[in-house]
């Protein structure tokens, strides 16, 4: 089946972005397609290129950065959600008159159109929110 | 059917009444992340007419040391049984 | 709007269950109906729990200048949004009735909502 996953929670803060992360794994275990990953709301941060977090626990960027790599997974960052919160690819950083960018591919801003594209589209849409 | 996921202990959050009352006579209830707690003796209670429907996240009650507390009444799927819940529904509402 | 019956409807429910103000769950639901809808998808909203304040009228931006949801609903028409769907109990708890809203809803009890969220191939939660 094609799968899509929903992340609305911010990582570290809220156990959304692993859960997420571990449902992707499990659901390509069983041979599904995981087409997209939409981001929204504070799950926007899950694309943020300077994260740095300490060795020994989970790196969630490279997370779903891998799931890009080894699947073609489409990475989508809601456009609004994350211009409000910093999250800026370097097209928007210039057109905002910002000095560096807070997110690359294969992350992609998109619009919220996406979103619904997706769900509509795709056999399965599953949410997980904070 | 649909596959209801909750995110939340009932002691904490009342979302699980708004997925209970949101839920047919067939859809499926997921207990994930605190909402395992649920899952205990002495909360499962909240979920009562769900026999048979209510499922828990193996992984998450065993990361917070609940797995062993469980009610016998809930079933107790892995993340690969996750993912069969959301195969065989139609589509899956997550509250949180 | 008789013809909106629950069974008929689009094909996507916005579930919204937060108040204005508090937090950006109802603009950023609001906002995925609105993209929805100007793609031209069919979309009925479910207001539950806290969500139901979202319709009391009179409401204002906020102190800092916070953009608030009522001039969002009022568009929700121009895009042809008009199946608004409210849970019953929800309004009781508040001592709200439909006359008390902003828009013209049709409240629902619980096995109504069952049906509501049964009818529409995605449900998106907020």
């Amino acid at each position: 089946m094609r799968y899509a996953l929903l992340v609305q929670g911010g990582p570290y803060s809220h156990q959304a972005a692993h859960s997420a992360l571990r449902f992707a794994e499990a659901a390509i275990a069983r041979g599904h397609h995981l087409e997209t990953v939409f981001f929204y709301h504070d799950g926007v941060y899950n694309a943020a290129r300077l994260a740095a977090p300490p060795q020994d626990e989970p790196h969630l960027v490279d997370g779903f950065r891998s799931l890009h790599e080894a699947h073609g997974t489409q990475l989508k960052v809601c456009i609004a959600a994350g211009l409000r919160r910093g999250l800026l690819d370097e097209r928007e950083a210039a057109r905002h008159g910002k000095q560096g960018h807070s997110l690359e591919a294969p992350f992609e801003l998109t619009g919220l159109g996406q979103l619904i594209d997706a769900g509509l589209s795709h056999d399965r849409l599953i949410t997980f929110s904070p | 059917m649909i596959l209801h996921t909750l995110n939340r202990s009932p002691t904490e959050s009342r979302v699980y009444r708004q997925a209970l009352a949101a839920m047919g006579p067939d859809d499926r209830l997921l207990l994930i992340e605190d909402g395992v707690q649920g899952a205990l003796p002495s909360l499962v209670r909240h979920f009562g007419e769900l026999e048979g429907r209510l499922f828990a996240l193996r992984e998450d009650l065993e990361a917070r040391g609940l797995a062993g507390r469980c009610a016998a009444e809930v079933l107790v799927v892995d993340a690969d049984g996750f993912v069969a819940l959301t195969e065989e529904a139609d589509k899956t509402v997550s509250w949180f | 709007m008789q013809h909106d019956s629950v069974e008929t409807a689009g094909e996507l429910l916005i579930i919204l269950r937060h108040a204005p103000h508090g937090s950006s769950w109802l603009r950023e639901g609001l906002d995925a109906a609105l993209v929805a809808a100007a793609f031209g998808r069919q979309v009925t909203l479910l207001f539950c729990g806290e969500g139901v304040t979202a319709l009391v009228a009179e409401q204002t931006a906020g102190p800092l200048g916070q953009k608030g949801t009522q001039p969002t609903l009022e568009m929700l028409a121009m895009y042809d949004i008009d199946t608004l769907l409210v849970d019953q109990q929800a309004l009781d708890e508040r001592g709200l009735t439909a006359a008390d809203l902003l828009l013209p809803v049709r409240p629902l009890a619980p096995p109504q909502l069952a049906a509501a969220l049964a009818a529409h191939p995605l449900v998106l939660n907020f």
